[in-house]
């Protein structure tokens, strides 16, 4: 504290000073004294010391007037020591100072006078204990008290000490990357300027970095002072001789020596290396030709490539076609549909010019989901289909090409009751018909007139109806519950007629012989089949022969030549199939056992297979070898009806689960088509035997379906099967439509029977 | 009896293996099982039956194949990922102990690409595994660029640190440059999500995205660590990719770099290409080499010219002009082989094969003898790109773009061609000119326009090189309303919609038509002449119900049948139907006529306008046609399987879909056309 009660004491001297000298000044020193101080005034200390070196004569006035004032002051003669004064400041400026008034008056606010004191230089050798501490004299406080003010505390006049300029951040970022020598990067918590390192500092981080000592010119290694051993003391502590290792280089230590020695020269001990900085490693990238020694590798069937982005559509450019913008409406669903519901992630948006094409929001979040669809996404190889769904389409013959087949009703036959079977005779005049009336009757196709009739069924209905083939006789087939009727209406010439009335009677002679035989081997047997005439009143009608089995006769099926029929009575469980033989009046039964009911029969059209269908399957038997040849599996559950293709080789295989099915004999068991058009059962399904390649099912929903179905000699191909027409125009009476078809002989003609009491020819 | 068999011993449920049994097995973290999985092409699969590969009943599992990550079992680099765990746990170790020079030590050999950039392993192998042949490696390109093009354009975050950044931008403009030097870029379409190029390499399309230099949006949701492992490995591939494509054509890889220039916007211009002196480079200028070929002719065949010459005791009377045609022939062979032979059929009935057909325009001669400058106001980078790709030397563009410019006067008298993408001055009715914007006002007077050369909106510079000719300027003026920019990477499917083509080719037979009639639907429902046209189904059906069988009204009853039958039965043939049509019409006439007759009114006689009737007979023809084409479909497919019939409507129904879609486009397109709003189109 002392230099600063020294001013103190002064002040309190001088102020009387003035008034003193104010006395004297005009007598003694004029105005030279004043101007003197007041060009002192605001001048460092320091500076004006070396001005006063530098400029000489001129100077030394203004030095000597202080040193004059003093002198008055101690009352000491003036004049007297004026030369003397002169030599002493010159030899000691610096003492000098300290006499010097350091102050200055000024004028304040008020017009009073004001001093004001120059800044106290604490030099190195002053008495100033305080000098290590710094100027700010806060004192130990966080330097962040001051965060809010312009200055960071007082130095010891109690002047503010400025924050000193700080660079924007910008600087304080550029400062960061330049890296000056010596940057901390710290602040100086007493000046809040930033804290340098100084070129001595740094060489001692450096020293201590590379472990050597930071002092410069220090030696590690001075040489031992033996302060004690060095000292020969008169009672040694141990009388022991010196021992003789003392004297001796030490082995252990030669030895660690000579290892680290060793070490040195093998290069596993190396002198140190600062290390490297990172940054120079990274730019030292090695590539070479990978691919030099390709070889192709098979792709293995478990790996999947990623499938590639698809590429940009028309839609996706800048500047699309006006037809890909989307209307008001287009957008709207798609502001409103879920992000995730959308079918495009973007709207086609037209710019008129590429400067004015934005930049796309959802780039990286579409890479992101590409990049995570690469290693997260399971990938399944999908086969598709990429063909034409045309070149699935069988290849169908034209319409045109299919012609001729039935394609309206021109002829309608009325009945009062129910139809339930219908013939054609095989020389294509007569349609011969049945039903509930127990009546049978001939029409003339063509003409629809009735002919000949016949009530045959009291109060059973007629089931079925059935020409014999071959034009040589015309004999007509007919059954009504159990009796199977055989008729010649008297509708032909006289010679056919006679013909046919000696097939018919021929068998006569013949029957009663093998019956009685038959009777004499079986004991009292009953015979499956009576052969009886049927009584006078339809003998005069033309019907000659009545044959009474056990049960109601369903289906009568002729053979080719004329001379058998089979007739199928379901209901009968082991005579169910019979096989009558015209010429002998003969019935067998050829099987004594079926699996299943039988339904139908049929005979091959040209060799001796017969066929027989069960409710399940068709089974063929071979009549001469009298064994079972193949077992047709159609999978329907319920048989209604087949027909055997003239060829022999197809078969078609009506159901009452709605199913129509063709068979290829040569083929398999299973069928070769399946069809399902019907929404009712199928009671009946006819070929065509006349040459047309056509067949024709019935439905009980009232519709006749035609079919082109053509079979071609080459075993390779196979039929070909287009349906061509349905024919409706059946009334569906109690859940009953079409009971029976039949073809015309020669033209593609066909006639349907049904259950609303009509037969209609469709041609 | 044999032993029982074990459950879950064999078969699927031995085959896949769930995502946690797999990092159990390797003992890896989960991110470095990602990160394994992403470079290795390790990706999961679907199990045939989920319930047979896995053996708890969660729904949502992915699984992979156990031979996948048994052979990740030996990748070197899962040791790598191992030694890196136990690098780090001796860190923590070492400063949980306070022992920071001892984790220092340790840190050293830590791997942080995000401090340095640069990793302790390398992917090389992974690159030969996963590609073993070149040809594999280009293929899988197109992801590789378009993520690295992206990341080209990224802002640095501490996610994506600038080093990578940089190292991306980098490796595109290498492959950029041998694009450029290759003449191998193909196409390109300005798309709203930036610009597609394709470029074929070695018979491989590449196609790939860079995205418009604008700063991208970088959201919440995508994770940048799954994106940098892509990176990393991407990087690596496109190295090595670009290295082999640059000594391919004889030069050193990697290209030197200028760090100045790049710096003051040079891009494709701060890398300097040099030889390795191995391998031939490829001469840019074939006339160049024509030119050497023709002045240095062989000398062994010039002593065969002089000696047949001697035989013929001619006088050489020329002798460079011979040597010239000598050579010129010479070359023309050696073109002859060179090319693909036209085989045209000389007898009929031969089938036709597609033969590659050859570009009449050498795409590296497309822009060869234009100068093109850049204004300011379009993207330089793509454009100096493209226009180098495809021949042009020399391009020159406002100094504001960047350094690297062939000429930064937009006054030189070589400029050929300049693309402009500002609007076109307006001049005032005084005949000032109205500047819309006045900082390039004051810079430049874009109102000036040099003669002499061709001012175009840059779109001309794309649709020219994916035609591969020079297109009409007139469409591409400033100013001009552009057309349409179409994307050259749609195949041309028979039956999509086809925006180049025009409309009446692609439509339907009676697509218009039909179109027109809903137009007039809604105009003019009670149009009496358009009654009487349609009016016949309904006689018909009152007709059917009438008694008689007409084979025809079939149709009507089926429909209303059950719809599970309508599906299996079959509708005939009509061919009445058209007739009875026909019939009825005038049987309606006549039973107006008689009506009048009755109630004494005259008939007035339905004035019929030609042109409607014509109309609406070609109507109804399109309709018995469309009809008569639908049955014989009915019919075709009743004949099919089954399964077949299925395939078959899963695809109509695709097919349907797509058609849809195109029959929107074309009636869009045709309500724009009769509006008479059109874009010129070419």
């Amino acid at each position: 504290m002392a230099p600063s009660t020294l001013p103190r004491k002064r002040k309190a001297v001088t102020r009387d000073v003035p008034e003193m000298s104010d006395v004297e000044s005009e007598a003694e020193f004029g105005d030279g004294q004043l101007e003197g101080i007041l060009s002192d005034s605001g001048l460092d200390n320091d500076s004006e010391e070396e001005e006063d070196e530098e400029s000489g004569e001129d100077e030394l006035d203004e030095e000597e007037i202080p040193e004059d004032y003093r002198d008055a002051e101690n009352g000491e003669p003036n004049g007297a020591r004026n030369g003397l004064v002169v030599h002493e400041s010159l030899r000691s400026d610096g003492l000098d100072d300290d006499d010097a008034p350091n102050y200055t008056i000024e004028k304040d606010a008020n017009g009073g006078e004001r001093y004001v004191y120059k800044d106290i230089d604490p030099v190195y050798d002053s008495d100033d204990s305080d000098f290590a501490i710094k100027d700010n004299t806060i004192g130990d406080i966080p330097l962040s008290f001051y965060d809010t003010y312009p200055h960071i505390g007082y130095n010891i006049d109690g002047k503010r000490i400025m924050r000193p300029a700080k660079g924007e951040a910008l600087d304080a970022l550029l400062d960061s990357i330049e890296a000056p020598r010596g940057w901390t990067g710290l602040t100086d918590p007493a000046t809040g300027k930033p804290l340098n390192l100084s070129q001595e500092e740094l060489e001692i981080l450096r020293r201590i970095q590379t472990n050597e000592v930071p002092e410069d010119g220090y030696n590690p290694y001075p040489d031992m002072v033996e302060y004690f051993s060095g000292i020969q003391e008169i009672m040694p502590l141990s009388a022991a001789p010196e021992p003789k290792r003392r004297f001796l280089p030490s082995k252990h230590e030669a030895k660690r020596i000579m290892k680290i020695v060793r070490a040195i020269r093998e290069g596993t001990i190396l002198p140190y290396r600062p290390p490297e900085e990172r940054e120079e490693e990274e730019d030292v990238e090695v590539h070479y030709d990978i691919w030099q020694d390709e070889q192709a590798r098979p792709n293995h069937i478990t790996n999947i490539p990623a499938p590639k982005a698809p590429p940009p559509g028309y839609d996706l450019s800048y500047n699309p076609p006006p037809e890909y913008l989307p209307t008001k409406a287009e957008k709207q669903i798609w502001e409103s549909t879920d992000v995730e519901d959308r079918e495009k992630e973007y709207l086609p948006t037209k710019y008129d010019s590429l400067r004015k094409v934005p930049g796309y929001e959802k780039l990286i979040n579409e890479r992101f989901e590409r990049s995570l669809d690469l290693y997260l996404a399971p990938r399944v190889r999908k086969n598709r289909l990429n063909i034409d769904p045309a070149s699935l389409l069988p290849k169908l013959p034209r319409p045109e090409e299919l012609k001729p087949f039935p394609t309206v009703c021109s002829v309608l036959y009325r009945h009062k009751e129910r139809v339930r079977s219908l013939a054609i005779d095989p020389s294509g005049i007569f349609l011969a018909t049945g039903g509930d009336d127990g009546i049978v009757r001939v029409f003339e196709v063509t003409t629809a007139r009735q002919v000949w009739h016949s009530k045959i069924g009291d109060e059973e209905a007629v089931n079925v109806v059935r020409w014999r083939p071959g034009r040589d006789a015309t004999i007509l087939a007919a059954a009504a519950g159990e009796d199977i009727f055989l008729m010649v209406p008297d509708i032909v010439d006289i010679e056919t007629e006679q013909a046919s009335l000696d097939l018919l009677d021929a068998g006569f002679g013949y029957a009663t012989n093998t019956v009685q035989a038959l009777t004499a081997n079986g004991a009292r047997k009953d015979p499956v089949a009576k052969w009886t005439r049927p009584g006078t009143r339809l003998e005069a009608d033309g019907v000659l022969i009545k044959i009474t089995v056990r049960s109601t006769v369903k289906v009568i099926t002729w053979h080719r030549r004329g001379d058998f029929f089979s007739t199928v009575a379901p209901t009968a469980q082991k005579s169910a199939v019979a096989i009558h033989t015209l010429s002998k009046h003969l019935t067998q039964i050829p099987f004594r056992r079926l699996p299943g009911i039988a339904q139908t029969v049929q005979f091959h059209p040209s060799r001796p297979l017969f066929f027989v269908a069960t409710q399940r399957t068709i089974r063929s038997y071979d009549l001469q070898k009298q064994e079972l040849i193949k077992i047709i599996q159609p999978g329907a559950r319920y048989i209604s009806s087949f027909d055997i293709h003239p060829g022999g080789d197809n078969i078609i295989v009506g159901s009452y689960d709605r199913r129509l099915l063709w068979h290829d004999l040569d083929l398999s068991t299973r069928p070769y088509k399946t069809m399902r058009f019907h929404s009712k059962a199928i009671r009946a399904v006819k070929y065509h035997k006349g040459g047309f390649p056509l067949f024709a099912d019935a439905s009980d929903d009232g519709s006749l379906q035609i079919f082109h179905g053509k079979v071609v000699s080459d075993l390779m191909e196979n039929a070909t099967i287009v349906p061509v027409k349905v024919l409706k125009g059946h009334k569906v009476k109690s859940a009953l439509g079409v009971m029976d078809i039949d073809w015309h002989y020669k033209e593609p003609w066909v006639s349907s029977a049904g259950a609303d009491g009509t037969c209609r020819l469709w041609m | 009896m044999g032993r029982i068999k074990k459950k879950g011993t064999s078969g699927q449920a031995k085959n896949f293996i769930t995502r946690t049994q797999a990092v159990r097995k390797l003992q890896i973290s989960l991110p470095d099982f990602r990160k394994l999985c992403i470079w290795k092409g390790i990706y999961p699969r679907e199990p045939r039956n989920k319930k047979k590969a896995s053996k708890t009943s969660n729904a949502a599992t992915t699984f992979y194949y156990t031979k996948d990550i048994q052979y990740l079992l030996h990748e070197p680099l899962l040791a790598k990922f191992r030694d890196q765990k136990a690098l780090e746990k001796k860190i923590s170790k070492a400063l949980g102990r306070g022992d920071a020079n001892d984790a220092r030590r340790l840190e050293k050999n830590a791997n942080r690409p995000e401090k340095t950039g640069k990793t302790k392993y390398t992917l090389d192998h992974v690159i030969r595994e996963r590609y073993p042949t070149f040809i594999d490696a280009l293929r899988d390109l197109d992801d590789c660029l378009s993520m690295l093009f992206l990341f080209a354009n990224l802002p640095s975050t501490p996610t994506v640190p600038a080093k990578m950044i940089a190292r991306c931008e980098k490796l595109c403009l290498e492959f950029e440059h041998y694009l450029i030097l290759s003449n191998s870029l193909r196409k390109s379409f300005l798309s709203i999500k930036g610009i597609y190029y394709q470029a074929t390499i070695q018979g491989q399309d590449i196609l790939w995205l860079v995205p418009y230099r604008f700063n991208q949006r970088v959201t919440g949701d995508v994770d940048f660590r799954i994106m940098g492992t892509f990176v990393e490995f991407y990087q690596t591939l496109l190295g090595f990719v670009n290295f082999r494509l640059y000594t391919s054509i004889g030069l050193v890889y990697p290209p030197k770099f200028d760090k100045n220039m790049d710096d003051h916007g040079a891009e494709l211009g701060a890398f300097s290409l040099e030889g390795n002196g191995i391998g031939a480079i490829e001469q840019p200028n074939h006339l160049a080499l024509k030119k050497e070929k023709i002045s240095k002719p062989d000398p062994k065949l010039q002593a065969e010219i002089d000696k047949l010459k001697l035989q013929l005791n001619e006088v050489p009377e020329d002798e460079p002009m011979t040597t010239q045609t000598v050579a010129a022939e010479e070359n023309e062979e050696e073109k002859a082989t060179e090319t693909i032979d036209k085989f045209e059929p000389a007898l009929p009935g031969g089938d036709i094969l597609l033969q590659p057909s050859y570009s009449t325009t050498d795409p590296s001669t497309l822009f060869s003898n234009s100068t093109f400058f850049l204004s300011r106001e379009t993207p330089r980078q793509p454009l100096e790109f493209i226009l180098r790709a495809f021949g042009c030397k020399r391009i020159g563009w406002d100094a504001v773009l960047g350094d690297g410019a062939y000429t930064h006067n937009e006054l030189d008298p070589a400029i050929t061609h300049q693309i402009v993408d500002r609007p076109p001055p307006q001049v005032n009715p005084d005949g000032e000119v109205a500047v819309e914007d006045n900082q390039t006002a004051q810079s430049l007077q874009p109102v000036s326009r040099v003669p002499g050369r061709i001012y175009l909106q840059p779109q001309w510079i794309w649709d020219s090189i994916n035609d591969e000719e020079m297109k009409r300027p007139d469409l591409y003026a400033p100013g001009a309303q552009l057309p349409p920019h179409l994307s050259p990477f749609v195949k041309k499917v028979r039956g999509q919609y086809d925006p180049s083509a025009p409309l009446n080719e692609q439509e339907r037979e009676g697509e218009e038509l039909e179109a027109d009639t809903d137009e007039e639907d809604e105009e003019d429902v009670e149009d009496d002449e358009e009654l009487a046209v349609r009016e016949p189904s309904l006689i018909e059906n009152m007709e059917s119900n009438g008694g008689m069988d007409i084979a025809g009204s079939e149709d009507n009853d089926s429909n209303s049948g059950s719809d599970s039958e309508a599906a299996e039965s079959f509708g005939g043939f009509s061919d009445e139907e058209e007739e009875e049509d026909e019939a009825t019409t005038s049987a309606k006439q006549r039973q107006r006529e008689l009506e009048a007759e009755l109630s004494g009114v005259a008939i007035e006689t339905p004035k019929i306008d030609p042109v409607a009737e014509k109309k609406a007979k070609a109507r109804k023809g399109a309709a018995k046609k469309a009809k008569e084409e639908r049955e014989e479909l009915e019919r075709a497919r009743m004949m099919m399987s089954n399964k077949k019939r299925k395939t078959f409507d899963k695809m109509q129904y695709s097919n349907k879909k797509k058609e849809g879609e195109a029959e929107v486009l074309r009636a869009k397109r045709r309500k724009i056309e009769k509006s008479g709003k059109t874009a010129p189109r070419d």
